[in-house]
This record gives C-alpha cells, sequence and structure tokens, in this order.
C-alpha cells in the first residue's frame, strides 16, 4: 500500500467531504434543518465551475456552453451558483419542518439529478463534462497533488474559522434558542424564518466551492458522481464524528474517507475478492453508523467533560 | 371603562393595548370571544390581574396578543400600531414580552445564557457575528443578566443546564428572560405555579417594583391569594367573554366571579 499516496488523497478528499459536513452541520445541528439533498449544491458547484472554465463546443460536444474564463471566476462563481441554487429550493422548502423537510430537499436533488441525466446542452447528459479545468500544476519543487490537498484544507479551515466565529457569536446563541424552542425564541425577539434562511443560504456556499474543488480535482463533472450516496455519506461522516461540534463533524469526514480509501487501496488477487471488500466496507459503515445511534458515544464525552468541569 | 365586553384599565398615561372584537375558534368551538369578540383596553403603567377558571381563554388571550396564534376577527393596537398582522417575534420587538403557562426554555443554553439570549444584541446580525464589534456589548448583557438572575433568586446557578432547575425555577427563568428584554408590557402566564413560597414573595416584590418603573404588567394567575394583593385591576374572563373587571376588592365580592369559580351554589 502506497501510504504517502493514500494519506495525501484522504487530506484532499477529507477536506472537501470535511466543508460539506461542516455545512451540514450548521444547518442540522444549529439550524435544525434535515437537508437530504445536499449533494445538489455541491454538483451545482462542479457544474458551475466546469461550464464556467471550459472552452467553448467543438466538434462532437454537446454541451452547448463554455465560456473559457479563467478558474478564479469559476471558483467564485461556483459558490455563488450554489448561494442562488439553496436561494431557489429554499424558498418553497423552509416552512417544512423535519421529516417534510427531509423529503422535499431529497426531491429537489433527485430532480436536479435527473436533470443533470437528462440535459445534454448544460452537463452533456449521462456523460458528463470531463477534462475539467486544473489550475494548480507543480508550484516550484511542490507537485501538484500537495498543492491541490493544500487547497482544499485551506476552504476548510476558511469554512471552520467562519462558521466558528458565527457559533461562537450570540448569532450561535439565537440559532440554538429558535433550534431548541422556536416559539419562545421568537417570543424574545429572534426571527427565525429570517435566521433560518440565511444559515441554509450561507452554509450552500462553502458547499457549492468544495464543489468546484472536487470537479478540479477529479476533472470531472458527471451525474453519476453526484447521486444521493453522496448526501448520505456526508450524513454518516456528521454522525460518526459527533453532530455538537464543528471537530467532531471534520473528525467524521476525514475518519470514513479515510476507511474508504483504505479499502480501496487494499491490493486483492481477484476482482471478486475486491467485490467483497467493497460489500464489507459498506457493512462496516452501517454498523458503525447504528452502534453511534445507539450508544451515543459523544453526548456521553460531552456530559463526561461537562461533569468535570 | 365602557362596559362588560368593553373593559378600559385605567391609569393617568393613556392607552397602551387596544383590543377590539377579537376572536378565536379551535375546530370551530368559540375559545376566545363572543359574537361581537373580546375588546379592552389597558393603560400604560397598570397592573392588571387577568383571572379565570380553567379553559377560559386566559393562555389562548396571550397567544393573540403575542401572535403565537392568529386572531380570526378583530384588532389589536399597541402603542398606538395596529400590529394584529404583526409576527411573534415583530411584537416581541415592538415591546411585549411573555412568559409560558409551560415553562419554555433553551436546553442546549446554560442558565446565563438562558436569560442573555433574551436581549437583543447587534451580534444577532449576520454581518455583526462575523466581526468583533459585538464583544464589547456582550459583557454588559452578561453583566446584566447576572443582575437578573439574582433577582430571581439563581444567580448561583448561572453556569449550570436548565435541565438541572425544577419546574419553579424554570417559570422564574422564563421572567428573567424577558426582564432582560425590559419590554414595555409584560405578559406573565401562572408566573407562581409550582414555585416556592419564599421565591413567590421575592417574585411579588419584583413585579411590584417593575411596576414602579412604569412597566405595564398583565398576570394570569390561579393563585388568588398572591394575585389579589398585588394587582392593581383584574379582568375576569370566563367561556371566552369578559364577565367581571374593576380593582381587586370589587372582585372578591362580585357574586357572578365567585359562581364562574365554585359553581351556583357558592355565589347564592
Amino acid at each position: 500500500m502506497n501510504w504517502p499516496q493514500l494519506l495525501i488523497t484522504v487530506a484532499t478528499i477529507g477536506s472537501i467531504f470535511g466543508v460539506v459536513t461542516l455545512a451540514l452541520n450548521l444547518q442540522y445541528a444549529r439550524g435544525g434543518m434535515i437537508n437530504f439533498g445536499i449533494v445538489a449544491y455541491f454538483a451545482v458547484g462542479a457544474y458551475t465551475y466546469a461550464i464556467i472554465t471550459q472552452p467553448p463546443p467543438k466538434g462532437l460536444d454537446q454541451y452547448a456552453f463554455g465560456l473559457d474564463w479563467p478558474w478564479w471566476a469559476g471558483f467564485l462563481l461556483a459558490g455563488i451558483a450554489a448561494l442562488g441554487f439553496a436561494a431557489l429550493t429554499g424558498w418553497p422548502t423552509l416552512r417544512l419542518r423535519g421529516e417534510y423537510l427531509a423529503l422535499t430537499t431529497f426531491a429537489f436533488a433527485e430532480v436536479f439529478h435527473s436533470f443533470l441525466l437528462n440535459e445534454r446542452r448544460i452537463g452533456n447528459g449521462t456523460v458528463g463534462l470531463s477534462n475539467v479545468h486544473r489550475p494548480f500544476g507543480d508550484w516550484g519543487p511542490i507537485e501538484e497533488k500537495y498543492v491541490f490537498a493544500g487547497a482544499a484544507a485551506l476552504l476548510l479551515i476558511v469554512t471552520l474559522a467562519a462558521f466558528r466565529q458565527l457559533l461562537a457569536s450570540p448569532y450561535g446563541r439565537a440559532l440554538d434558542a429558535i433550534r431548541d424552542d422556536e416559539v419562545a425564541a421568537q417570543s424574545s425577539g429572534k426571527p427565525s424564518a429570517d435566521m433560518r434562511r440565511q444559515v441554509f443560504l450561507i452554509s450552500a456556499v462553502p458547499v457549492g466551492l468544495a464543489g468546484a474543488v472536487y470537479a478540479m480535482f477529479t476533472t470531472l463533472a458527471q451525474p453519476s458522481l453526484f447521486t444521493a450516496e453522496v448526501t448520505f455519506v456526508v450524513w454518516i461522516a456528521l454522525v460518526l464524528g459527533g453532530e455538537r461540534s464543528v471537530y467532531g463533524a471534520m473528525l467524521g469526514a476525514f475518519g470514513l474517507v479515510f476507511f474508504e480509501e483504505v479499502v480501496r487501496a487494499l491490493p486483492f488477487e481477484t476482482v471478486r475478492s475486491a467485490q467483497i471488500a467493497a460489500s464489507v466496507e459498506h457493512i462496516i459503515t452501517g454498523v458503525l453508523f447504528i452502534a453511534v445511534l445507539r450508544y451515543q458515544p459523544f453526548d456521553r464525552i460531552q456530559r463526561k467533560v461537562r461533569a468535570s468541569t | 371603562m365602557t362596559g362588560r365586553d368593553h373593559a378600559r384599565v385605567p391609569t393617568q398615561l393613556g392607552s397602551l393595548l387596544e383590543v377590539n372584537g377579537v376572536s378565536k375558534r379551535f375546530a370551530g368551538i368559540q375559545a376566545l370571544g363572543g359574537d361581537d369578540g373580546l375588546s379592552f383596553q389597558i393603560d400604560r403603567g397598570s397592573f392588571v390581574g387577568l383571572i379565570g377558571p380553567n379553559g377560559a381563554g386566559k393562555s389562548t388571550l396571550f397567544n393573540l396578543l403575542t401572535g403565537v396564534l392568529p386572531a380570526d376577527a378583530g384588532t389589536i393596537v399597541f402603542e398606538g400600531n395596529d400590529i394584529t398582522a404583526a409576527s411573534s417575534h415583530q411584537r416581541a420587538e415592538h415591546g411585549i414580552g411573555r412568559t409560558f403557562q409551560t415553562p419554555r426554555t433553551f436546553e442546549s443554553l446554560t442558565v446565563l445564557d438562558n436569560v442573555v439570549v433574551g436581549a437583543t444584541s447587534p451580534g444577532e446580525r449576520l454581518r455583526s457575528a462575523l466581526g468583533r464589534k459585538w464583544r464589547r456589548h456582550e459583557a454588559g448583557l452578561v453583566e446584566q443578566a447576572r443582575d437578573i438572575l439574582d433577582q430571581v433568586g439563581l444567580a448561583d446557578r448561572a453556569s449550570e443546564p436548565v435541565g438541572d432547575l425544577s419546574g419553579g425555577e424554570l417559570r422564574m427563568l422564563g421572567v428573567a428572560r424577558q426582564l432582560i428584554r425590559r419590554p414595555t408590557l409584560l405578559l406573565l402566564d401562572e408566573p407562581t405555579a409550582g414555585v416556592h413560597p419564599l421565591l413567590q414573595d421575592r417574585l411579588a416584590d419584583l413585579l411590584a417594583g417593575l411596576h414602579r418603573q412604569g412597566m405595564t404588567l398583565v398576570v394570569v394567575e390561579h393563585n388568588l391569594h398572591f394575585l389579589l394583593a398585588i394587582a392593581e385591576h383584574i379582568l375576569v374572563l370566563t367561556q371566552g367573554r369578559l364577565l367581571a373587571e374593576g380593582p381587586p376588592s370589587h372582585i372578591r365580592g362580585d357574586p357572578a366571579v365567585v359562581s364562574a369559580y365554585l359553581g351556583e351554589d357558592h355565589a347564592a
């Protein structure tokens, strides 16, 4: 097993999914909103980046748009597009609560996925967009893969710092109050609907940016990369790491990506054994998920920490 | 005063709250207001007790006044502004504070933060939250919250989770959270239920002090001994209608009130 390569992949993918998990942490653990369609905002970022940076269509290309703009324009517009998509989807859905919000966000993501599969002029249909522009080459002696890992880690750190600042402020306290008891919070002058909407919108921005970095890293924007499975992987990461803290959310993302990458990197003698390993990976992830839900170790740790202080 | 269904709670300072023909139905059953709805006025600086048997509509009235429930008909005017269509948080911003019949708290926050969150901090605006200016204001709020916790007898519980408080202490915490807002009109829903007698005395002193400072208070209470001793005017609701109103001394001897509470035999 090539450990340095594996670790650098974990650092890059873990950072990208760490950003998405942080956004989910903000929406769910602090905002009280269940978003089962977070993959759609991730996909919007990836496709926006690809469309903005790719060259205009030629020859057999089926897509209709390619602006050939620089990477930073694609990156910024990926965040803005995710924000716009969140505004569009949040407007009709955020009046809903709990499982109803979960179902509608899931439905939105599925409709968007279906749109990507079938609309060739935007994202080239099932084939998707390939050869997505990779902005970072080798930086002097530093290889491209390290530069990528650094860029993804930087996005994670900036997201983490911004969310921490937000949640440690009176804004975060008001959010907690709204999540705990909306009626009482409103009676204390907290505009719960406005704050929920704000959280939904601002948390979509880093998800869109992470989508752009994912498209750069994989050089692909394909529907098969943005299925509901991504949403559930991020949810599992959030639950495994402990939804109560931003660090737990990050830890869950890195842990899950590490586990997946290790299984993928194992040398197998036969195709059959690789298939079995992939199934075992899913089973172990599922068992871990159930165990965390059943035993709630993070709540216990929190109680112990609280008792010791 | 303008009759049984259109009472006016008088002071020298003019009207603060005007309730005009307000009514509410639940599943087709009239919960508040008769055919013409419920109407009354409360003047600025008054201390009003709102009493009535269970199901009289007292808490429903509070919910309509604070926007927790929309009124089916009628208007609510506060400080000259029609707030009938205003949302709950907008009414709180206008200066209407309330506590609840069943104490409502923020479980993930400490006792201290349950009070601080009652105030409107500049750091609650998204743009300010990402800056640092709110920190200066925050220190003042925390100090204010500690003072208020001291007044309601919870000073030594400030850093505890709210889950550790008793039912009576939770009620006091609800009052404390409203006090930090300094509302113009404070609606208290059964503030003494489950509260230790010593704390009840402290609460009575606290409310009397707020009244002296000019705060308008409306208190729903089943503990008539407590309420009649501190309120200067009583409104009696029964079956969603205004049955009687007047000073405590007048209400005590009103046969209609005694009958509504204890039945016809006692009123005779």
